[in-house]
């Protein structure tokens, strides 16, 4: 279990603080694509970001959760973001990494198909997302942002992964 | 207020109001005078210090209250009141308001006001016979008249602390008195290089503690003399022999002033002298250790002379005071480590047996604010360092598991012999060691079971009072040690075990004689290690468990049928008390009835992975026997295979494995059976149950597990083998729903998951099946 990038170094952190009260205005987001998209989450919220390992499943637990990990004896559910955004199963797996985050005191980790980059941007260019978009089960869309070429989707992690959130996905994945 | 001092406040009076409670309760039944008025005293000071700390951190619901009942307690301890059941009431209640006001601080609320009725009960007790009240019974807060009646008479001004701080004299000043003392001590110890430096800290840490006390009375005076003490005391370690001498004897004489100032404050006065040069002298000696010419050794050893060389004192006033009265005290030359009059005073009131200890024996003594000793024999850890301690430990036993597989396979390499018998002496060594290591661990995180079952004799005297039944309780065994968290678990059973035993298990006294029993019911609990093993025993005497009614009530509730019924065992009987809702108490009471508590005891003795034994005959009594692994992070356990996929079986759980022959399997209304010699073993299709593929091979293995006499076979493809597993929480809500109790981590870092046999047996039988859908 090689991890790429520690992100939760006090540097970091420190580094973060200060650009935040140097320009309240800028964001620091760790980009990853699922899928077509390309989805971002605020740096400081991601603990570290590994490359896939052993998952062990866990039967009957909900479909979008991958299994558990062992992340330095430590044991953390791992979802599928695939699964969650009800794509289907990715076929090339080199790049997928496994973005392990707090939540909540939680320590949660997901799969992504790849990481790309570390960046900051302007809050003035994230637009809250599209009432067409915010529909019953995309509460965690928190914005977009307009990057030059491209549109990166901002992710409330703590929607996507509450349990509130879960419960009432695991209701109508059951009556289903 | 500084959080730490709270935090502090809150662990001790914890104890403190524990040992408080438990005491009353011995207090009560006490046989002898001599021992009523020990344990009269030892509940004083508890409930003393516990006042006097919260005055500290200006938490007034608790001084309040507290004072009250040390009023009520103090008449008692005098004798001027007797221990009747009514004291005894509204003292027990007392202490469980504290209790109370401390939970409450703890969870960072604020105190509420005691229960008025429950002060004004006090306060009508305590003044119950103020006739014959000694004059002099609280002489430590006189009237304002009668001090301003002998104004004259006395040296010092007059203070005037507000009605709050007043009620809190009597106390702050023997804590003064107390500190004084301390400093006595301390300053013997500074004399010996061997102790200089132990001393020295105590120094620091007593004046710590008095700067308190003297900023509360608002003496500036007292407070700058403390200050400067403080920062001396600090210095000491690095200072020369020849200052340490001469600060020694001014620490003394700081000691005597701090001393006529404690007598003063008692007829709240206070005093004040000259102390310029004496502190600036003491600070300059701290500093450099350098004193003016003039008074360089001139005092001999005398403190008075050294009060009058730095003018604290006049001559002729220092010749006055050391011929004349007994209130002020008479330092010698020779003895200088005679103790005060003050605290000899103070040592004959609260410590008799310390009165002639020797000073070098620096032994803690039972005072109100119990001194700390130089040398502490045990300290006091936060649970999350034990705790991370313990999942460090827990990873280290995974990592030397990994080691010795490596070990293993390194056999097969092609490197010289000799290396790979290194290598796997040097595992073997590892592998002992960490077996030692996590030995050691574990031990840290054992206490008593003392700490549950004193807690007891208050439990059952309270229901025999409310049930009008006399009740004896005999504990046996209360010194066992089990894991923290397995005490934690095991408080609510037990209590519940106990009222069971109380409200329904014990008769009323009449109908006791009637069957011809003694008039006062017996509880018993016993506690002993058995293996890897805690028992515990609960057992009473009284009209035991009747299987025709708890089995007309089972059938009642849709548990069994009739002809289940006529199958089961007396123990299966007995174990419908566990369920959910199930209470043959005709009425619900305070106490019981609701049918809650016994599906407590189980589910929380099912986390413990503990069985639960009820033994009974109808007439003679109960036993509910409890058996508990004595550690739950790690343990032994099978390991098994399932598809693809291994998981872990506790294998205390585990009876047998055996291997059913395809036909051998059999149906019953769905479920599938096989016969086990004269048995019929419900079976558990692990493949289904986990969700793998079917299969249909002949060759899989059926592995019996029991929990508390229900026995079910799970199926499962292979048998890895036998492992030790540290248990990781599994407590995530994105893994909950499957028949998991937890997870491990295997040799090769991958994780398995540990199969919750509890779960497995309740959702494969026909009667407990039903039970759930009821609950549910």
């Amino acid at each position: 279990m090689a991890t790429e990038t520690q992100a939760q170094t006090t540097e970091d952190i420190n580094d973060a603080i200060t650009q935040a009260s140097a320009d309240s205005e800028l964001l620091q987001l760790v980009s990853f694509e699922v899928g077509d998209e390309e989805y971002a989450v605020p740096i400081l919220s991601v603990q570290e970001i590994n490359r896939m390992m052993q998952i062990t499943r866990v039967p009957q637990s909900p479909p979008f959760v991958e299994g558990v990990i062992n992340l330095r004896g430590k044991i953390i559910p791992v979802i599928d973001l695939r699964k969650r955004f009800g794509l289907a199963k990715l076929e090339n797996s080199d790049n997928v990494r496994i973005i392990v985050v707090e939540i909540a005191s939680r320590v949660i980790g997901f799969t992504v198909d790849s990481v790309n980059e570390v960046l900051r941007i302007n809050a003035n260019i994230v637009e809250p997302a599209p009432a067409m978009v915010s529909g019953q089960d995309t509460d965690y869309v928190q914005g977009v942002g307009k990057l030059d070429d491209r549109l990166l989707i901002l992710l409330n992690l703590e929607k996507l992964f509450t349990s509130d959130e879960i419960a009432e996905i695991e209701q109508t994945s059951n009556a289903a | 207020m500084d959080p730490s001092l709270l935090q502090d406040f809150l662990t001790e009076s914890g104890e403190l109001i524990e040992q408080l409670d438990a005491d009353l309760v011995s207090l009560e039944a006490a046989d002898s005078p001599e021992d009523a008025q020990e344990l009269c005293n030892g509940c004083f000071r508890a409930l003393h210090t516990i006042k006097g700390a919260a005055s500290f951190l200006g938490l007034t619901a608790v001084t309040t209250f507290a004072h009250a009942a040390e009023d009520t307690l103090n008449k008692l301890r005098k004798g001027e009141i007797d221990i009747t059941q009514e004291v005894m009431d509204a003292l027990l209640q007392s202490a469980d308001v504290v209790k109370g006001m401390i939970d409450q601080l703890s969870a960072g609320e604020e105190a509420q006001d005691g229960p008025q009725k429950l002060i004004d009960t006090l306060h009508t007790l305590a003044e119950s016979d103020d006739a014959s009240a000694e004059p002099d019974a609280n002489p430590a807060t006189p009237t304002q008249e009668a001090s301003d009646a002998d104004d004259a008479s006395k040296p010092g001004t007059p203070l005037n602390l507000g009605p709050q701080k007043l009620d809190l004299l009597e106390f702050m000043v023997a804590d003064l008195k107390d500190a004084s003392k301390n400093i006595g001590e301390a300053v013997e110890g500074l004399a010996n290089d061997a102790t200089l430096e132990e001393s020295a800290t105590y120094l620091v840490e007593v004046c710590d503690e008095m700067e308190k006390t003297a900023e509360f009375f608002e003496l500036d005076e007292l407070t700058s003399l403390i200050k400067v003490l403080h920062a001396v005391a600090g210095k000491l370690n690095d200072a020369s022999r020849e200052t340490i001498e001469e600060i020694s004897i001014r620490i003394k004489a700081a000691k005597i002033l701090i001393d006529q100032q404690a007598d003063a404050l008692t007829d709240l006065r206070a005093l004040s002298w000259p102390l310029d040069t004496f502190c600036s002298r003491l600070t300059k000696l701290a500093e450099d250790g350098s004193i003016d010419s003039e008074v360089k050794g001139q005092h001999n050893g005398d403190i008075q002379t050294v009060l009058v060389l730095d003018s604290v004192i006049e001559e002729q006033a220092a010749s006055e005071s050391s011929s004349q009265s007994e209130d002020t005290p008479q330092p010698s030359t020779e003895t200088s480590n005679t103790p005060t009059d003050a605290a000899q005073d103070k040592q004959t009131e609260s410590t008799p047996d310390s009165k002639n200890t020797e000073k070098t024996e620096k032994d803690k003594s039972g005072s109100s604010t119990p001194a700390k000793p130089i040398a502490e024999q045990t300290i006091r850890v936060e649970v999350s360092r034990l705790e991370s301690l313990l999942n460090l430990v827990g990873q280290l036993v995974l990592n030397k598991n990994r080691v010795l597989a490596l070990t293993r396979n390194i056999k097969d390499q092609p490197i010289p012999p000799e290396m790979a018998e290194d290598f796997s002496d040097a595992a073997g060594d590892l592998d002992h060691l960490m077996s030692e290591l996590q030995v050691s661990v574990m031990r840290t995180r054992m206490q008593a079971l003392a700490k549950l079952f004193d807690r007891y004799p208050r439990v059952i005297r309270d229901m025999a009072r409310m049930t009008d039944k006399k009740i004896n309780l005999e504990i046996v065994g209360k010194d066992t040690e089990v894991d923290k968290s397995v005490l934690e678990q095991l408080a609510d059973p037990l209590v519940h075990i106990l009222r069971n035993s109380s409200d329904h298990g014990i008769e009323k006294s009449e109908d006791r004689k009637k069957v011809g029993k003694d008039e006062t019911g017996t509880i018993r609990i016993e506690a002993e290690h058995q293996g890897s093993h805690v028992r515990v025993a609960i057992s009473d005497d009284g009209n035991g468990l009747d299987r025709k009614v708890l089995g007309q009530k089972a059938i009642e509730k849709g548990l069994t049928t009739p002809d289940q019924l006529e199958q089961l065992s007396d123990g299966d009987v007995f174990r419908f008390i566990f369920a959910a809702g199930f209470s043959t108490a005709k009425q619900v009471s305070d106490l019981s009835g609701r049918g809650v508590g016994m599906d407590v005891v189980r589910t929380n003795i099912n986390k413990l992975n503990g069985t639960i034994n009820i033994i009974s005959k109808k007439g003679e009594g109960t036993t509910i026997e409890i058996l508990i692994p004595l550690t739950v992070a790690i343990m032994p356990a099978m390991v098994v295979g399932v598809g693809d996929h291994v998981y872990s079986i506790p294998l205390q759980s585990i009876i047998e494995i055996v291997r059913p022959e395809p036909e051998e399997v059999k149906s019953v209304s769905g479920h599938p059976v096989m016969r086990l010699r004269d048995m019929v073993l419900p079976l558990v299709d692990m493949r289904k149950r986990l969700g793998e593929p079917p299969v249909d091979n002949g060759g899989r293995f059926a592995v019996v597990i029991a929990v508390g006499g229900q026995r079910v076979g799970l199926c499962v493809d292979r048998l890895v083998g036998q492992q030790e597993i540290v248990i990781k929480p599994l407590d995530d809500s994105f893994t909950q729903g499957g028949p998991f109790s937890g997870a491990t981590i295997q040799e090769d870092g991958e994780v398995c998951l540990i199969l919750d046999v509890v779960e497995l047996t309740r959702n494969s039988t026909p009667t407990i099946n039903d039970e759930t859908k009821l609950a549910a």
